[in-house]
C-alpha cells in the first residue's frame, strides 16, 4: 500500500482535577467521570460528531456491570457514537499502556487517530459478597423447585454476609502495596527525610503549575473541582516529618501518608492522532511516542520489590534506544510513594544492582533532580490508579513542546503485580 | 408569557413536600373548583443551589450521567415544590389529589451549570376547557440573575364534566408512533415509584404503593410522567441539542412493575419519540424535543 512512515502523536489531553477519596466526585461513579474527561477533550479540539479511530481506556477498581465502560462513556458522549472502545487494564499502568496501544495501532496504519486514558474512583469501589453468599446465590438462581432454592438460601451461614471491600492488596503476598514499599524503602536505605523532601516539591511545584496556568487546557473543572483537592500548597518538610509512619512496622519505618500517594477519584484521558491527520486539522502536535517498553518483577519468589519494574524497563528501553538515561530534558515518576521514585534513582545509581540484577556493567547513572517531575506528580495530584497515565503523558507532551522540537522525555510508571511501563516522548 | 408583577410570594426554603401533599390532601373537599379563580401571585425561591449528591441520586435513578450541566428535567424537580406550595394553598381552587398531569413542556435557554445560584419561580394560570373536563397551566422559570435560563409549564387535568356547550377538540398528538423505530426495552421495576419520589420529591400516593394507587381508582402504583420523561432524555444523552425546547404528553399511565418501550426518530434539529408498552399499542408518552425557537 503505502512506505510512508507514519508517526503517532500527542495532540493534547484533558483531565478532570482529581479528588479526594470521599471528596467532591463522592456521588460520582467512574462513568460519569470518564465521561466528563472525555466530552472536556471533544470540547477542546472540536471532536463534536466526529468518528475517532478507537477510545481505549480502563479503571482499575471496576463494577462488574462496567464491562464495556469505556464504550458506555463514548455512547454518552458527544463523540459519534461509531466510535469504537475497549477496556484494558494493567492496574496503575493501564493509562500508559493504553497510549502504547493506541499510538502503536496509529504506527501500523490501523487507525488515523484515538483517545487514552484511564479513571477511577477509590470512593464509588465496587463491594462483593463472600464467597460463600455468592455460591448459595447461584445455586439458588439456578434451582428448579422451591425446595431446591429453600436448600440453597439455607447454606447461608451470618458470616456470609460480610461485604468484602477491595483491599491495595496483592493476591500471592497477602501484604498491601505500602507494606510492599516499606520493604523495599528500608532494602534501599531510603530515608525519611528524602521521602519529604520530594513530597513537599511535589505538592509546591504542582501548586505553582496550577498558579501559572499550566492547566488552563489540560483539565476540565467537575462537579465543582476546579483543582486536584489533595493539593496541599502550604506543606513543608517540617509539617510532613511529624506525621506517624503508617506502612512498616516499628523501628525505621518511613512511610507516612504525606509521602504516600492517598486514595483518589479522577480520570484522564490523552488525544493521539497520526502526525499528518493532526496537521491537516490544524491539530496542535506536541510530542510523538518514541517507544515504550513493559517489564515485570517476581517479587513473590524472586525476592524483588513489588514497584521495581520500571528499574528494569528503562534500560531494556535506553538499550532498544541507543540512549543513556541523562539523554533527557525531562524525566516523570510515578510518585506512588516518594521512596518509589527514591529506591528508583538509586537502582540506576548502584554498581551491585546494575550488575547483579541487569546484567549491566555499568550503572545507568544519577537522574538531574531540576529536570525530574518539574510540575509536580501523584504525591500532590492524587492518584486515580488508571488516570494517572494519561495525567502523566498530556502534561509532559505539553512541557517538551514547550521546550522546543527534540526535546525529549521519559514517563515511568509502576503498576501493581510486579509490573512497570515505561515510554519516551520527543517534541516534534 | 408576560405575568403582572402583582404579587410574590417569596419562599425563605424548600417546603416539605410531605406536608404539602397532606394539608392538599386533607383540604381537597370543599375548594370551589371550576368556579374559582386561580391565584394570582408567583411564588419564588431566590438563592437556589443545586446539591451534587441529591442530583447524583436523580441521575442514578433516571439513567444520565451524571455532568457539570443540570438536566431540564431537574430544573423541573427543583421548581416543583414551589408548584405544590401554590396547589396546596388555600386558595388554589381545585382538589390536588384529583389532578392529573397530562402535558409538559420546558425549554433550556442554556445550559445551567451546577454551581449556579438560580432564582425559581411558579405561577400558575392558562385555564381551559377540556374535553374530560379543564386544564390548568403550571408556568416555572429559572432565573440567574437577569437571564432567563429555563422556562417550563406542566398541565394538570382537572377532571369533570366540561363546561356546558362548548365543544373541545382532542389536543393532536405531538407525533405518530407508527412512525418511529424501536430503540430501547426498559424493565421497570415495582419500587421505581418510591425510588423516584425519593430523589424527586413526588410524594404523591399513586406512585407509592399499589393500595394506595387502588384508592385513587389506579389498579397498581404507577411510575411518575416526569421519570418517564426523564429516561428518555437520558436515552438521547449525547445526542440532545445544547439548547433545546422539550414537550410531552403523558397519555395512560404507567403500571409498576412492566416493561415498556422507547420508540424515537431524527427530527431535523432533535427527535420525536414515544414511551409505548411492549407491542407498541400502548402509548404512555409521546414527545418531541428541537432547538428553541429564537422567537422564545
Amino acid at each position: 500500500m503505502t512506505s510512508i512512515p507514519r508517526t503517532a502523536v500527542i495532540v493534547g489531553g484533558n483531565r478532570i482535577p482529581f479528588g479526594k477519596a470521599g471528596g467532591a466526585y463522592a456521588a460520582a461513579s467512574n462513568q460519569d467521570m470518564l465521561t466528563a474527561a472525555l466530552d472536556g477533550l471533544v470540547a477542546r479540539f472540536g471532536l463534536s460528531g466526529q468518528r475517532l479511530g478507537e477510545v481505549a481506556a480502563g479503571a482499575v477498581l471496576k463494577h462488574s456491570r462496567d464491562f464495556n465502560l469505556t464504550r458506555e462513556a463514548v455512547l454518552g458522549s458527544a463523540l459519534d457514537p461509531h466510535t469504537p472502545a475497549y477496556d484494558l487494564q494493567q492496574a496503575c499502568g493501564t493509562g500508559l499502556e493504553t497510549v502504547i496501544q493506541v499510538s502503536n495501532k496509529i504506527t501500523l496504519g490501523q487507525i488515523d487517530s484515538g483517545v487514552a486514558g484511564g479513571v477511577d474512583s477509590a470512593s464509588d469501589a465496587p463491594i462483593a459478597v463472600s464467597e460463600g453468599l455468592r455460591k448459595a446465590l447461584i445455586k439458588a438462581g439456578a434451582a428448579r423447585t422451591t425446595a431446591q432454592r429453600l436448600k440453597a438460601l439455607g447454606a447461608i451461614r451470618p458470616g456470609d454476609l460480610t461485604p468484602e471491600t477491595p483491599r491495595n492488596a496483592e493476591a500471592r503476598t497477602g501484604l498491601s502495596m505500602g507494606e510492599h514499599q516499606a520493604r523495599t524503602a528500608k532494602e534501599w536505605g531510603i530515608t525519611r527525610e528524602a521521602q519529604d523532601e520530594l513530597a513537599a516539591a511535589s505538592h509546591h511545584r504542582l501548586a505553582a503549575a496550577w498558579d501559572a496556568g499550566f492547566f488552563d487546557d489540560l483539565a476540565t473543572p467537575f462537579l465543582r473541582l476546579t483543582r486536584d483537592q489533595g493539593l496541599r500548597p502550604d506543606t513543608s518538610v517540617e509539617k510532613l516529618a511529624k506525621l506517624s509512619p503508617v506502612f512498616g512496622k516499628g523501628e525505621g519505618a518511613t512511610l507516612t501518608a504525606g509521602n504516600s500517594t492517598p486514595l483518589s477519584d479522577g480520570a484522564a484521558l490523552v488525544l493521539l492522532a497520526e502526525q499528518e491527520w493532526a496537521r491537516a486539522r490544524n491539530l496542535p502536535v506536541l510530542a510523538r511516542i518514541v517507544d515504550a517498553e513493559v517489564a515485570a518483577v517476581d517479587y513473590v519468589g524472586g525476592g524483588e520489590g513489588l514497584l521495581m519494574a520500571p528499574a528494569y524497563a528503562v534500560p531494556r528501553l535506553l538499550a532498544r534506544q541507543g540512549l543513556s538515561l541523562q539523554d533527557f530534558d525531562l524525566y516523570e515518576i510515578h510518585e506512588a510513594f516518594a521512596s518509589t521514585v527514591l529506591a528508583t534513582l538509586a537502582a540506576w545509581e548502584s554498581p551491585e544492582f546494575t550488575r547483579d540484577r541487569l546484567g549491566l556493567e555499568a550503572p545507568l547513572g544519577a537522574v538531574d533532580r531540576a529536570r525530574l517531575n518539574v510540575h509536580g506528580s501523584s504525591l500532590a495530584a492524587g492518584h486515580p490508579f488508571a488516570a494517572t497515565g494519561g495525567r502523566i503523558v498530556a502534561g509532559l507532551a505539553k512541557m517538551l513542546s514547550e521546550k522546543g522540537p527534540g526535546s525529549r522525555g521519559l514517563v515511568s510508571i509502576c503498576a501493581a503485580g510486579g509490573q512497570g511501563v515505561v515510554a519516551i516522548l520527543e517534541a516534534v | 408569557m408576560s405575568v403582572p408583577d402583582t404579587e410574590v410570594e417569596l419562599l425563605e426554603q424548600s417546603p416539605s413536600m410531605a406536608r404539602l401533599v397532606a394539608r392538599a390532601l386533607a383540604t381537597g373537599a370543599g375548594r370551589p373548583g371550576a368556579a374559582g379563580d386561580l391565584p394570582t401571585r408567583r411564588v419564588v425561591r431566590t438563592g437556589v443551589g443545586v446539591d451534587v449528591a441529591e442530583l447524583a441520586d436523580y441521575a442514578r435513578v433516571c439513567g444520565m450521567t451524571l455532568r457539570n450541566e443540570v438536566p431540564a428535567t431537574y430544573l423541573h424537580v427543583l421548581t416543583f415544590p414551589l408548584q405544590v406550595h401554590l396547589m396546596a394553598a388555600a386558595d388554589f381552587p381545585f382538589a390536588m389529589a384529583g389532578m392529573v398531569h397530562v402535558g409538559n413542556e420546558m425549554t433550556l435557554h442554556r445550559p445551567v451549570d451546577l454551581g449556579e445560584r438560580l432564582t425559581l419561580s411558579t405561577h400558575a394560570d392558562s385555564l381551559r376547557p377540556h374535553r374530560r373536563g379543564l386544564t390548568v397551566d403550571l408556568v416555572g422559570s429559572a432565573q440567574a440573575g437577569d437571564e432567563t435560563v429555563w422556562q417550563g409549564r406542566s398541565t394538570y387535568l382537572v377532571r369533570g364534566a366540561p363546561a356546558e356547550g362548548v365543544v373541545v377538540e382532542p389536543e393532536d398528538d405531538l407525533v405518530d408512533v407508527v412512525d418511529l423505530p424501536w430503540r430501547a426495552q426498559w424493565r421497570l421495576p415495582a419500587s421505581l415509584g418510591r425510588r423516584y419520589a425519593a430523589v424527586a420529591g413526588d410524594v404523591n400516593p399513586i406512585h407509592l404503593s399499589p393500595l394506595a394507587a387502588k384508592a385513587f381508582g389506579f389498579p397498581r402504583a404507577i411510575a411518575h410522567g416526569m421519570w418517564t420523561h426523564a429516561r428518555v432524555l437520558a436515552a438521547l444523552e449525547g445526542r440532545l441539542p445544547a439548547r433545546h425546547t422539550v414537550r410531552v404528553q403523558f397519555r395512560k399511565p404507567v403500571l409498576l412493575p412492566s416493561t415498556v418501550e422507547l420508540r424515537a426518530g431524527r427530527a431535523e434539529t432533535g427527535w420525536d419519540f414515544a414511551v409505548t408498552g411492549r407491542d407498541g399499542a400502548r402509548e404512555h408518552l409521546l414527545g418531541t424535543v428541537r432547538e428553541p425557537d429564537q422567537t422564545g
